[in-house]
């Protein structure tokens, strides 16, 4: 038994823990002979990681199998990380992203490097982008602050618990809104949300240069790119949609890698 | 970056097409006993199947709660990635519900479970299924020597219908949406349990048969089995909807008079079982059923009963 062999394709994944400070978050490296760039994946948070798991992990292989080496993780709190979801804050995530750039950009040899992020994980990686880290910027629905990733998660949920909770206990959202607001919390999907969350997510924003990807292109002088996903558009996190279906999202796959292989100029013809 | 951490190891199992990934969480005297040869050898580990789709984490990470719980608890847990899931290799099967249903990870599980036993020096296998998980529990443990008993969360003896009709889907939505399903449910139910009477309280059509078969097979020659049933949403104990046939009932007396089959019932927790009360139940009845049929040498239960007071309500 060991953490490292390659998969049935030949494509070796290591997954490790990495120390942050109180905690050690789970990571998967789909290290690559003789890579052409390199991306950092910060993903969907909490109940998204797990309906966008499947196709997050297989844009990695997509990757890995184009030569661009990848490194994905769970943020502290949640998935295979350790820590208590409760206790963290943007801040903690913030700190987790910023901390595993360094820890890619410290690998040799030194190539380009791409902050991909999604949902609240594009807040988060526009941020570390804001801060300099990373040679270009690709955002799948990035949000406008984080309230908006948790207010429509909530509003999904609390549709679904409408639906099947027993009239007498049933609640609006306007009622889980009220107790945020009040500083208790609630759960949501099996994860507690505090009302200390809830109040630091409005504050918690897309830099606001990075909204639209070609002006934050001129203005951080490096590639940026936004894609938005549209109510009909296969997305990677339309959870409760018949999630247990496999999606085909290989034109979405190549479409992006061909914008990260023209935007680093890659040695490379075409998509895996 | 390290492949092991105080509490956990990450494991990768090799198989010729491809491999699993996994969690071993370390029980609680390989944290604190210096020497390895103190360890106690002669305990089972928990194996965690989750249901379909589902990381090794659980909904809601609920799964790496418990397999932490149970650690602390001094019973070694280790969550897995079934092939074409999470971390693992490959892609899901086209039908995944027909595949797990026909138990065709049986062979993949067992195998993991030797590798497993060997690899931690185990006493043998608890196998802990949820939902479309306890049906590979369920012909994994058929399948395994090492497998000593079954904890089976909502299982699944029957094969649902995996294409409903577009009309059914749109009726079924707008009876929620409009609120009506309090008015209509009473006469669903009345009907379908006027059909169940008719045929004689046996099991319907689309029952899973092999699986009964095979549950029959284990559960008689006394396999110690926990079944732990979510109490619903609109419904409380352990009896079934009214007009659905009982299952639980039914594999109950499918195991007959050397049956070890435990039965507890959760209050408020939901299918997935990872809200607050489903979480708590899942751990108190399980720690309480692993005290009673596995218990562990030089370790006092006082020591262990200290460790959570999660308030839950229990039926039998």
């Amino acid at each position: 038994m060991q953490t490292q062999c390659p998969s049935k394709h030949g494509l070796p994944e290591r997954a490790r823990y990495f120390a942050v400070p109180g905690a050690h978050v789970y990571t998967v490296l789909h290290p690559v002979t003789d890579p052409v760039a390199r991306v950092l994946l910060v993903g969907a948070l909490a109940s998204e990681r797990h309906f966008s798991y499947h196709s997050w992990v297989r844009w990695a292989r997509y990757l890995a199998a184009g030569r661009i080496e990848v490194l994905r993780f769970d943020y502290r709190g949640t998935g295979e990380s350790t820590g208590i979801f409760e206790e963290m804050s943007f801040e903690d995530w913030s700190q987790d992203v910023h901390l595993l750039a360094e820890w890619i950009l410290g690998r040799s040899p030194r190539l380009p490097l791409l902050l991909h992020g999604l949902e609240l994980g594009a807040i988060l990686a526009g941020k570390c982008f804001q801060e300099g880290m990373g040679d270009a910027l690709l955002l799948w629905s990035p949000p406008v602050n984080a309230n908006q990733v948790l207010r429509s998660t909530l509003l999904r949920w609390s549709g679904l618990e409408q639906l099947y909770e027993s009239p007498e206990n049933r609640k609006s959202v306007s009622a889980y809104i009220r107790e945020l607001e009040q500083g208790s919390s609630i759960e949501v999907q099996g994860y507690r949300w505090s009302g200390r969350l809830w109040r630091d997510s409005f504050h918690f924003d897309l830099p606001a240069d990075m909204a639209d990807g070609s002006l934050a292109g001129e203005a951080y002088k490096k590639p940026v790119k936004c894609v938005r996903f549209g109510k009909d558009a296969v997305c990677l996190t339309m959870p409760y949609l018949r999630y247990g279906e496999v999606k085909d999202l290989s034109s979405l796959y190549s479409d992006t890698f061909n914008w990260v292989a023209g935007t680093f100029a890659l040695p490379i013809e075409r998509a895996p | 970056m390290k492949e092991t951490i105080e509490t956990r190891e990450l494991v990768v199992l090799e198989r010729p097409d491809g491999i699993i990934r996994g969690t071993y969480h370390k029980a609680c005297d390989e944290i604190s006993v210096a020497h390895e040869s103190s360890i106690d050898r002669d305990r089972v580990g928990l194996l965690f199947l989750t249901g379909l789709s589902a990381t090794r984490a659980a909904n809601g990470d609920s799964a790496v709660y418990w397999a932490d719980a149970f650690a602390e608890r001094g019973y070694p847990s280790i969550r897995l990635d079934l092939p074409g899931f999470g971390d693992s290799d490959g892609d899901p099967p086209t039908e995944s519900l027909e595949f797990i249903n026909a138990g065709r990870y049986a062979s993949i599980v067992s195998v993991a479970i030797d590798e497993l036993v060997a690899r931690f020096n185990l006493s043998g296998i608890v196998i802990v299924g949820h939902c479309t998980g306890t049906v590979s529990a369920i012909y994994a443990a058929a399948d395994s020597k090492e497998c000593r008993g079954l904890i089976l969360m909502d299982p699944l003896f029957y094969l649902p219908a995996t294409k409903l009709s577009k009309f059914r889907r749109q009726l079924h939505t707008w009876v929620l949406r409009c609120h009506l399903d309090g008015l209509l449910t009473p006469i669903y139910d009345r009907s379908k349990e006027l059909c169940l009477s008719i045929r004689g309280n046996r099991p319907p059509a689309n029952a899973n048969f092999p699986l009964l078969r095979c549950w029959k097979k284990l559960a008689s020659i006394g396999l110690p089995i926990l079944i732990l049933k979510a109490s619903g949403r609109k419904r409380a104990g352990t009896r079934s909807r009214i007009g659905e046939f009982d299952y639980i009932q039914h594999v109950v007396e499918l195991a007959g008079r050397k049956g070890q089959v435990s039965v507890q019932v959760a209050d408020g927790a939901h299918h997935s079982f990872a809200n607050r009360p489903g979480r708590a139940a899942v751990r108190q009845h399980t720690e309480e059923w692993l005290s009673a049929t596995f218990p562990l040498t030089g370790r006092k239960d006082s020591d262990a009963d200290a460790l959570h007071q999660d308030p839950v309500v229990v039926t039998k």
